[in-house]
């Protein structure tokens, strides 16, 4: 139970922080939106821009959640508090939780607020299913916010950290990129039949890599966060 | 008195006589990469003692502390904190450590007591808002506990850190360069604290103050490139020793 209170804890403190700050959210939000606009003007009167969306909305994404991870042990290195966090009896991967559920709440709020603007302004739809939409865009999420801040940790004690995330991040999130442009790209297409198939085949993807790297980082995360 | 109650008696007198002490670290070596920043370190603190450790940058202070808090793993050699081994129960050892450090190991956009209900909730203090009214009112924070600590003086966040590291009420209390950068206010708050709770806790403290160290002090150590070159208890410390010792590694490094 005091586990659950640890995770809680933590996420309180940094959605407080956040909420004073604004200082992830906002840069976050500010960036995918200049994104958004450079692919508007790149790719705007483009007949067949909605075979690609999904692919360019999740390249902005990924760079975007890129952004917020890397500042997201920043708070905890300021002032050493992350020497404070770890002097705590707490069990490491509640750490990890704790940080990545921040991770996830962050990143889905810049989602939240920019996938309607995005949608606007490339005069798009979704055609299937909304809360399957959502499912695979939380799912893609957790990949993201997991690997994130698995490797986010490892980055934090180097001094190239601003460069090493992007580095180790990309390669590792490649399947999540895949799978979440084919689930979330099929879905606002509001296609049937085979094609739906590989919809659902892409989601367990999602699902498979997502249980695959919470249990890596439950099982490392006290030697990540170690020495 | 019959056999049994008699060794009993006989180990309890011997156990009052050689208390386990509190912190015990046998031929400690810690090795990063290929420099050793400890080398065969040995030592004992009792319960209730007060170390004080001096010693250059790099001279590998740092490090013991951090082993000792279980924070890093130490190459080879033994260590035992309150008799246990930190590689096995670091979770159980950790609740009875506390640190004040030279940083203050505080959200600075969080406000006084919301730092100390994130920590407290860390340690998992009973009776929470209460041990948070008491600590504020100790360090003289009570009518800022709502203000961010980012807006505080560095007097006032060493005053709040050091309510943070009391907030579990630990056994073991790590100080590492404590008085650096306190007003002189600061500085007898600390100290009034220090002697408030003196007797019921075992201090390390690293600090390059010599007359506060050693007037702190029941054993002073000097280490110098990951070696003991000094330790001495109070009563038969040899401060001209000590002295010549510390200025000619310390003084002629920096």
């Amino acid at each position: 139970m005091s586990g659950v209170k640890q995770i809680a804890a933590i996420i309180k403190k940094d959605m407080i922080a956040e909420l004073r700050t604004k200082e992830m959210v906002v840069s976050m939000f500010l960036f995918v939106l200049l994104v958004m606009v450079a692919f508007k003007y790149a790719f705007g009167d483009s007949d067949n821009f909605s075979t690609y969306a999904g692919g360019l909305l999740w390249v902005a994404f990924l760079f975007t959640a890129l952004l917020g991870l890397n500042r997201s042990f920043v708070h905890e290195k300021d002032e050493g508090c992350l020497e404070g966090l770890l002097l705590a009896p707490v069990d490491r991967p509640n750490i990890f939780f704790g940080k990545m559920i921040g991770n996830i709440i962050f990143i889905s709020v810049v989602e939240i607020i920019t996938i309607p603007i995005y949608i606007v302004l490339f005069k798009l739809s979704i055609q299937g299913s909304i809360a399957l939409f959502a499912g695979a865009i939380i799912l893609s999420n957790i990949g993201i916010s997991t690997v994130g801040t698995l490797l986010s940790t490892v980055s934090i004690n180097t001094k190239m950290r601003d460069m090493l995330l992007p580095l180790i991040f990309l390669p590792v999130i490649l399947p999540v990129l895949a799978a979440a442009v084919v689930s979330t790209g099929g879905i606002m297409a509001g296609v049937t039949g085979e094609k739906l198939v590989n919809v659902f085949s892409a989601m367990k993807l999602l699902i498979a890599y997502d249980i695959l790297f919470l249990l890596v980082a439950y099982a490392l995360y006290d030697f990540v966060i170690g020495e | 008195m019959n056999r049994a109650t008699e060794l009993l008696e006989k180990e309890k007198n011997e156990k009052d006589l050689n208390p386990i002490p509190e912190v015990e670290v046998k031929k400690l070596s810690k090795t990063f990469g290929k420099r050793k920043v400890l080398n065969k370190i040995s030592f004992e603190l009792e319960k209730g003692g007060f170390l004080s450790l001096f010693g250059p940058n790099g001279a590998g202070k740092t490090t013991l502390i951090k082993i000792i808090a279980t924070l890093i793993a130490p190459t080879s050699g033994e260590i035992r904190v309150a008799g246990m081994d930190p590689t096995k129960n670091s979770a159980v050892i950790r609740a009875k450590l506390g640190l004040i450090s030279h940083s203050p190991l505080l959200y600075l956009d969080l406000s006084a007591e919301e730092n100390l209900q994130f920590y407290g909730t860390m340690y998992s203090v009973p009776n929470l808002n209460e041990r948070i009214d008491e600590l504020l009112d100790q360090v003289e924070l009570g009518h800022r506990r709502y203000d961010l600590v980012r807006t505080y003086s560095k007097g006032m966040t060493q005053r709040l850190a050091i309510a943070r590291a009391l907030l579990h009420k630990p056994s073991i209390l790590f100080l590492d360069e404590p008085h650096s950068g306190l007003d002189p206010h600061a500085v007898d708050i600390f100290e009034s604290l220090l002697d408030n709770i003196r007797a019921e806790h075992t201090f390390i403290m690293i600090t390059h103050n010599i007359e506060r160290g050693l007037a702190l002090c029941s054993k002073a150590m000097i280490l110098y490139n990951g070696q003991i070159v000094f330790y001495q208890g109070k009563e038969e410390l040899d401060i001209d020793m000590f002295k010549s010792i510390y200025r000619q590694r310390v003084k002629g490094d920096s």
